[in-house]
């Protein structure tokens, strides 16, 4: 059971699709472990369906050129514009291979584009004894977008944000202040939080992670972290 | 192929939807190239106000793609309405990509899926039909406010950051208003 989920209008503008791509990414992972906020996403597109059928088309009232209409049906009889296939499945995907502690885990449909294969087939740099990270993108918007991945009981420094992070638990658990969060959870931080997560003693711990801007170190050890990770990775 | 403006039932819609998917009929797409080509139009002009040429490409690009993709519909979980929304949303995030606000290396095509999800079950099909009639019903019973932000975000394609910097509102009160209204659509979120 998931208690942590995407607030109301992170979906609502997911399903209008207005959210950015890097936060989608996690809201989409979010939904292929959640039957509830796919529902609640299918729901919110109905929205929007309603919305869009009801437009009000006199605002934009120069009616339809028939010229496009002919340009249109002209187009359909390209050959090379014939049926497309379908959209790549969940079920398409191949299940990753076991890892080194024997556990297979399976790379969510939305990150297939990043990892081909297993999560260990990624580039990961090690930031502590504890700590590995991958980053899997960087856009342009300056948002990061990176796998962690924690040892059983490992602490993760203590940190602030200086811009909203977001987290998807993809493998394993880790606690913070507020609570325990499980494979599926989906965890919005907002800038000036501080938290200090430690992963659960049972099982390593991945969690896809998306930063809009630099975290903070804040602990007085591992302010050192800091110019390291601006330099190089996100982190969270 | 000229159709006179009659209005039509979204069962008439659905059904030269599965005309198309089955017989390739080009009577019933050049019925709903009547209806949807405006509603596309106004789609891309709320957003991009006088970007007319801009509108025209991308409600021609969205009707090639019901031609060609009108074999994946599926009736049972939704209207025509909605699954060509989902089209014309997924283009508007295509371009956006390209197009500075969004540029991104992440692949929208991963991300947003046409509505059904795939292998949904028929109880699942069931409970999508029903909320989409709740869905309806309750839009027209929505306070003036509320519909404006719901307006807002999904057809000027706007966050909820951006409708409260526009509106001059509080970002909790655009959140606050896009709840009720939710609520009243009867999506019940989890917390």
């Amino acid at each position: 059971m998931l208690n942590h989920h995407p607030m109301p209008e992170v979906l609502a503008d997911y399903a209008s699709g207005s959210l950015s791509l890097s936060h989608a990414l996690c809201v989409a992972a979010h939904l292929e472990h959640c039957a509830h906020c796919r529902q609640m996403s299918d729901t919110l597109v109905h929205v929007g369906a309603q919305l869009f059928e009801s437009q009000s088309l006199q605002l934009h009232g120069d009616s339809i050129d028939e010229g496009l209409k002919q340009k249109v049906f002209s187009m359909l009889d390209d050959e090379t514009l014939q049926l497309d296939s379908a959209p790549v499945s969940i079920s398409d995907q191949p299940a990753s291979k076991p890892t080194s502690n024997g556990k297979a885990y399976k790379v969510p449909r939305c990150l297939s584009q990043f990892i081909k294969g297993s999560f260990d087939s990624l580039e990961w740099v090690r930031v502590s004894p504890s700590i590995k990270i991958a980053t899997l993108c960087r856009d342009k918007d300056g948002s990061q977008v990176a796998l962690s991945r924690v040892q059983p009981g490992g602490k993760m420094p203590h940190h602030a944000h200086t811009g909203d992070e977001l987290t998807l638990v993809l493998e394993g658990s880790f606690s913070d202040v507020d609570g325990i969060y499980r494979k599926g959870d989906f965890i919005l931080r907002n800038s000036g939080d501080r938290h200090k997560p430690v992963v659960t003693k049972d099982a390593e711990c991945i969690c896809l992670m998306v930063l809009d801007a630099p975290i903070q170190f804040t602990g007085f050890f591992t302010r050192w972290l800091n110019p390291i990770l601006r330099h190089n990775h996100a982190f969270g | 192929m000229t159709t006179t403006a009659v209005t039509k039932t979204p069962q008439q819609h659905t059904d030269d939807l599965l005309l198309v998917a089955n017989d390739r009929d080009r009577d019933a797409f050049s019925r709903l190239f009547d209806h949807y080509m405006p509603l596309l139009r106004a789609f891309t002009l709320s957003a991009h106000p006088g970007s007319a040429i801009l509108a025209d490409e991308v409600a021609q690009e969205v009707m090639i793609k019901v031609w060609r993709k009108a074999h994946t519909y599926k009736p049972e979980f939704a209207s025509a309405s909605t699954w060509i929304f989902t089209l014309a949303r997924n283009a508007r995030i295509d371009y956006l990509r390209k197009n500075s606000r969004h540029q991104s290396d992440i692949d929208p095509e991963y991300l947003w899926s046409e509505i059904p999800a795939e292998d949904g079950d028929p109880f699942q099909a069931a409970l999508q039909k029903r909320s989409a009639d709740v869905v309806q019903a309750g839009m027209s019973q929505l306070p003036d406010d509320q519909r404006l932000a719901l307006k807002k975000v999904y057809l000027e394609g706007k966050t909820h950051k951006e409708v409260a910097e526009e509106l001059q509102l509080p970002l909790g009160t655009v959140k606050s208003r896009v709840r009720l209204a939710l609520k009243k659509l009867a999506v019940s979120i989890k917390r």
